[in-house]
């Protein structure tokens, strides 16, 4: 069969546009994301027995499950449990932001575990209150050594965002199946929309082993 | 919210049918990628470039670009490209088992080169041949340390093989979703669909958990 990548270039706009929803969805994830899985993280080593054991729930069962299938939930039964409408932005972000926190506390988790415990004890000892400790000691310390593994958890929420697609949401790869199917040229526009994820996701994973080198050296100092 | 919970609505038979499709999806994927994924990850450390090239871009294709972007892809390129025609379960195994291989190179060779320098050293000082050392000292040395990671991307593959459901293979979450239009009822179904999912998968993790743990302890 003759290919003919010429095709799409009458789509550029779409995919441009695609591609925008698909970042603009991951951004406003990531921010959400992190915050919630910062505070998730938090949870777990509370010492209430209450807040632990909910927090694990929500991780366990966020990591436990296909992410499609939680999308599907959100977007055909939250609904029907809140009796509100939700726009198709709103699940999608709902729906990856409780993904990315689930993935996030976990990295948090293990960041804060290595913050020392000596830290927390210096903290006590100075009579700190317990909002300050967390701000200004064990925040910095904790975002730090978690800086790579964020990073590479942006990057799998980043391919993960192509999944909102499955349920009608115009991203990058709602919009390639769409221009595929109308075309019938599914290898050139296929190929192109994985080369156009691949194009962002590559270098990313680059900068994750740069951070990471120059973090270690950081702390090793 | 006035919405009236009837899970006898759902039937377990389709869902469980869709199951065993996830699990054979699951094990053939796997044995792919756990017997295919070490020979990649020797071709990743090979010290020719054109050999180590090829297979650097074929892995970081599959870490870089969304596994439902390659289910599709493989579902609509691979019968145009190559004129193969196979059967939707076949396919889904091939284009999760690709992937799989991938993550999984990247798992042994990872745990290849931790393999600490003074116990390669130490087999040159007993007098052993280079492939002595890699047969006896570093082969034990790695496959043990991968095992954990191994583990972890087998159940992601679990849950990434819900993608093939978009391609219309049978699986659990395909049965999940025509059971939920047939019955109208998305909650009770995707619920349980989720459940069955969790339930497979978190004695996984637990277990996982727990190796790595035990490795902790035996380290230190």
């Amino acid at each position: 069969m003759s290919l003919d990548f010429s095709v799409l270039l009458r789509f550029q706009e779409a995919l441009a546009l695609g591609l925008w929803t698909t970042v603009k969805l991951t951004l406003i994830c990531i921010v959400l994301g992190c915050s919630l899985g910062f505070l998730v993280g938090l949870s777990r080593t509370s010492p209430s027995a209450i807040v632990r054991g909910i927090a694990s729930i929500y991780v366990e069962f966020f990591r436990g499950t296909p992410v499609l299938i939680q999308l599907f939930w959100i977007f055909f039964c939250l609904p029907l449990v809140l009796g509100v409408e939700l726009s198709n932005l709103a699940s999608g972000v709902i729906a990856l932001t409780l993904y990315m926190g689930a993935i996030t506390s976990e990295t948090f988790r293990a960041s804060l575990k290595s913050v020392g415990r000596e830290q927390m004890d210096a903290c006590i000892a100075l009579g700190l209150p317990r909002r300050v400790q967390v701000t200004n000691v064990i925040l910095p310390q904790a975002v730090l050594r978690a800086a790579p593994t964020l990073l590479s958890n942006c990057i799998s929420l980043f391919k993960e965002s192509a999944l909102v697609s499955a349920v009608g949401m115009a991203d990058l790869m709602f919009v390639g199946q769409n221009i595929s199917n109308n075309t019938a040229r599914p290898v050139e526009v296929l190929t192109i929309v994985a080369l156009i994820y691949f194009a962002i996701a590559f270098p990313l994973t680059r900068a994750v082993t740069l951070v990471e080198g120059r973090i270690l050296k950081k702390l090793a100092i | 919210m006035n919405y009236t919970f009837d899970f006898n609505a759902v039937s377990l038979g389709p869902l469980l049918d869709g199951l065993i499709v996830t699990l054979k999806l699951t094990v053939a994927a796997n044995i792919i990628g756990v017997v295919l994924g070490f020979p990649l990850a020797l071709l990743i450390m090979s010290r020719v470039s054109a050999i180590r090239m090829p297979a650097m871009l074929f892995v970081e294709f599959f870490r870089c670009t969304p596994a439902i972007v390659q289910i599709v892809w493989f579902f609509y390129c691979v019968p145009m490209l190559f004129n193969v025609f196979l059967g939707s379960t076949t396919m889904g195994i091939l284009a999760l088992g690709l992937n799989l291989m991938a993550f999984n190179a990247e798992a042994y060779r990872a745990s290849i080169q931790a393999v600490p320098r003074e116990q390669v050293d130490a087999g040159i000082a007993l007098g052993l041949n280079p492939l002595q050392r890699v047969l006896y000292i570093v082969l034990p040395n790695a496959l043990r340390a991968s095992v954990p990671v191994l583990l972890t991307n087998g159940i992601v593959i679990f849950q990434q093989s819900a993608l093939v459901a978009i391609v219309a293979v049978q699986d659990l979450m395909y049965q999940a979703k025509t059971l939920a239009t047939e019955t109208y009822r998305p909650i009770e179904t995707f619920t349980i669909a989720a459940l069955i999912y969790f339930a497979v998968s978190f004695p996984v993790t637990q277990i996982v958990g727990h190796l790595e743990r035990r490795r902790q302890v035996m380290t230190s």
